[in-house]
């Protein structure tokens, strides 16, 4: 029966070529925050990237929830090759065997990353968000220029919006009662610190509108439902972009600022592809573009030199004195050790 | 006839029961403490808990941690530990990854050289305290109620108390929420099960369609709308009805107005279905053996209705339990459910005794709740005939 035979090697050899293709274009999962963020990250990075190198990346919703991580290494049921996460999730995800070790030198210099904390043992840093001091140009002529200011409702009536969390929130609390920036997670960490936080809090509590994400801390603004708000600078600078409004950022008030990560998720498949667009991601140019977009700060300081002055306005560059930073064994060891705590006291505290 | 039931039982043994039993039994498992700290556990049974314990399970302790070093365990411990106490996490690691039990002299000195901490006790009892397989921490912790330093219960410090009042807040909420849910979806299902047919769908539609739209949409909608900058509030302010904004949401009347307005078709379908099937003879009747209407209402028509009532209640109520995203966007500081640290006990601390204690406290409750209104009303009047 020659016929028939050789209809089937012609058939086996027409399907192994087509698996071949459909195998050929490989798939990098990644979770990300979603959002306008997500929009520059695909504007900026996936789909350079994807076409550079011809292949598909996959965008999953990850909203910081370390159980994600955990059950699907546990499980060792990957969805997920690698993800976009804040400090304390790449600390404790590297502790607890979550996320790759891998030794970042040998594929970037990591004297670039030195300002914003440096490479972590299991994340790259590639942005480096703000949150500060903000208020709506268009109504308030004589802006503030200090934490103090913004509990002033004598000279400034109005609500003022503020992070549903205690942390971040707490540090701020300690600026505005004195506590210089840079000192403000030592001074929290302290005997009494929180107690301070809490007592500077309490002041201000009826003026209060907590907000618990950040497009709602623009709404807030715009819409003149609060007077100053604590937000995030990407979120302040795109608003403006986009809906053409004139919120300002008085970052020399004293910030709250840290980097977001990229990590691989521990026994991925496509760990060389990951560190690749990582490696890609990182580097000056894709850097300096999605500044441009999202306007975080860059993580690389070689992005500095390819932005302009006005791209730079909510940047903190010129304010890195007044950094309350969210990196460092001391901010670290204390949110892991203390935020559970924390944020229940925190919690009474507001509803009362 | 088993045969075909069969399979729905399975599916329920499978995906409900076996689940729901599981979740139950992570609000006393404690594994971690006893598997993974064999050596001092057994050292500190014999211990009696004052002071310091002896040299023997300084030595245990620093054999257990020697083991863990390195691997994931170590961490995991830590993160079990710092339920308990805050830094505990922090102990365990540091130790963990320096300590050496090879080293000659006292194991005693060797740890409490490491980190102060081993010298104080209250690490030690914890450890001794959580010896065993299953814990009652985590349900005491969703009771506000706390292991004091002489062993007996104690509440939990004034400032971090907080689920006993959530777990109110939560039952109350859900409590007026279906009492409105009541109050203003009866007279509706009553109109539609009074109605031609045509009518009654067109106004089926109308209850339908805000029940197809986004939980999300419509809460944020009810922002735009009630905020003090908001359509309504401008609108009374430009009208000279109000001088000044009131604040309608980011408070309680605002939770409860988002929350009525997504709840209430859960209401409103079960009672229609069975106001449906109420003959409208039966109230006649009434009238001609001389009720009044209101006593014919109460005594003929409610009787009839309460099968649908408890149905579209019970649905409301236990919906209403769970909500926390709506209190998020819509409630105040002091508007804030259950269901938010349930998620984030499970989501972003991991840690899934807690997130299960106080599921579990919630489950009971809501079912003494629901075993003591089968008392009261009478579960045999339930029934829908």
């Amino acid at each position: 029966m020659p016929k028939p035979s050789r209809l089937w090697i012609a058939l086996v050899v027409a399907l192994t070529a087509w698996t071949g293709i459909a195998h050929a274009q490989t798939k990098l999962v990644v979770g990300n925050a979603g959002g306008s963020s997500a929009d520059a990250e695909r504007k900026v990075f996936y789909g350079p990237f994807a076409a550079a190198n011809k292949i598909q990346i996959q965008e999953e919703s990850f909203n910081q929830e370390l159980a994600k991580l955990r059950s699907q290494v546990e499980t060792g049921n990957l969805i997920w090759d690698m993800v976009s996460t804040t400090a304390i999730n790449v600390a404790t995800g590297c502790e607890e065997g979550l996320l790759e070790k891998i030794d970042w030198s040998k594929y970037m210099d990591p004297k670039v990353f030195q300002d914003v904390g440096g490479l972590s043992e299991c994340g790259v840093p590639y942005l480096f968000v703000s949150g500060g001091l903000a208020y709506d140009g268009n109504r308030i002529k004589e802006g503030p220029k200090t934490w103090a200011d913004f509990w002033n409702v004598t000279k400034w009536p109005g609500k003022r919006g503020m992070l549903y969390r205690a942390e971040q929130t707490f540090e701020v609390a300690l600026m505005a009662d004195g506590v210089p920036p840079p000192k403000a997670m030592e001074v929290l960490a302290a005997p009494g610190g929180v107690d301070r936080a809490l007592k500077k809090l309490e002041a201000l509590k009826p003026n209060i509108h907590w907000w618990k994400n950040g497009a709602e801390s623009i709404t807030l603004l715009s819409s003149g439902e609060v007077a100053m708000a604590y937000a995030w600078n990407g979120r302040v600078a795109s608003a403006n972009k986009t809906n053409n409004l004139n919120l300002k950022m008085e970052l020399g008030a004293g910030h709250v600022s840290g980097c977001q990560y990229w990590a691989i998720m521990k026994g991925s498949k496509n760990k060389e592809l990951a560190i690749k667009f990582i490696q890609y991601a990182v580097s000056a140019q894709p850097q300096a573009d999605f500044v441009r977009v999202i306007s975080y700060g860059p993580a690389n300081r070689d992005a500095y030199a390819l932005l302009t002055d006005q791209e730079k306005a909510t940047l903190p560059a010129k304010h890195m004195d007044k950094a309350s930073l969210q990196l460092g064994k001391l901010y670290l060891g204390f949110w892991l050790a203390n935020g559970d705590a924390l944020l229940q006291r925190f919690v009474k505290f507001a509803a009362q | 006839m088993l045969a075909l039931v069969a399979p729905s039982i399975l599916f329920m043994a499978l995906f409900f029961v076996a689940p729901l039993g599981l979740f139950l039994f992570r609000s006393v498992d404690n594994s971690e403490v006893p598997g993974w700290l064999p050596r001092t556990v057994a050292a500190l049974s014999s211990w009696s808990g004052a002071g310091l314990p002896e040299e023997p399970a300084f030595r245990a302790l620093a054999e257990d941690l020697a083991a863990l070093s390195g691997s994931t365990a170590l961490p995991l411990l830590g993160r079990r530990l710092n339920h308990d106490v805050p830094g505990f996490r922090t102990l365990i690691t540091a130790t963990g990854n320096r300590v050496d039990p090879a080293r000659r002299g006292s194991m005693r000195e060797q740890l409490i050289g490491i980190d102060p901490r081993w010298g104080e006790p209250l690490y030690w009892q914890t450890i001794r305290r959580e010896r065993h397989a299953l814990t009652w921490f985590y349900l005491l912790s969703a009771l506000d109620l706390r292991y004091g330093a002489a062993g007996g219960l104690e509440r939990a410090p004034v400032e971090s108390a907080i689920f006993l009042d959530l777990l109110g807040r939560t039952l109350g909420i859900s409590a007026v929420v279906t009492l409105i849910c009541v109050l203003l979806g009866f007279p509706v299902a009553a109109t539609m099960a009074g109605s031609s047919p045509a009518r009654a769908n067109a106004l089926l539609i109308l209850v339908l369609v805000p029940f197809w739209t986004s939980l999300l949409v419509r809460s944020t909608a009810w922002v735009i709308l009630l905020q003090n900058q908001g359509v309504v509030n401008q609108a009374l302010v430009g009208l000279g009805v109000l001088e000044k904004p009131v604040p309608l949401i980011f408070n309680r009347l605002g939770l409860y107005i988002a929350m009525v307005h997504v709840l209430l078709p859960f209401m409103v379908l079960p009672l229609y279905s069975v106001l449906k099937g109420i003959r409208p003879e039966l109230m006649r009747a009434a009238a001609s053996l001389g009720a009044a209407p209101w006593t014919a209402f109460l005594r003929v028509y409610v009787p009839q209705a309460l099968p649908g009532l408890v149905a579209g209640a019970s649905l409301v109520f236990v919906l209403a339990l769970g909500y926390y995203i709506t209190p998020a966007l819509v409630g105040g500081p002091g508007d804030q459910m259950i269901g938010y640290f349930i998620a984030y006990f499970t989501n972003t601390a991991v840690n899934w005794g807690m997130a299960s204690a106080l599921g579990t406290i919630l489950l009971l409750v809501v079912t003494l709740i629901y075993l003591a209104l089968g008392r009261i009303v009478g579960l045999e009047r339930l029934a829908v005939r």
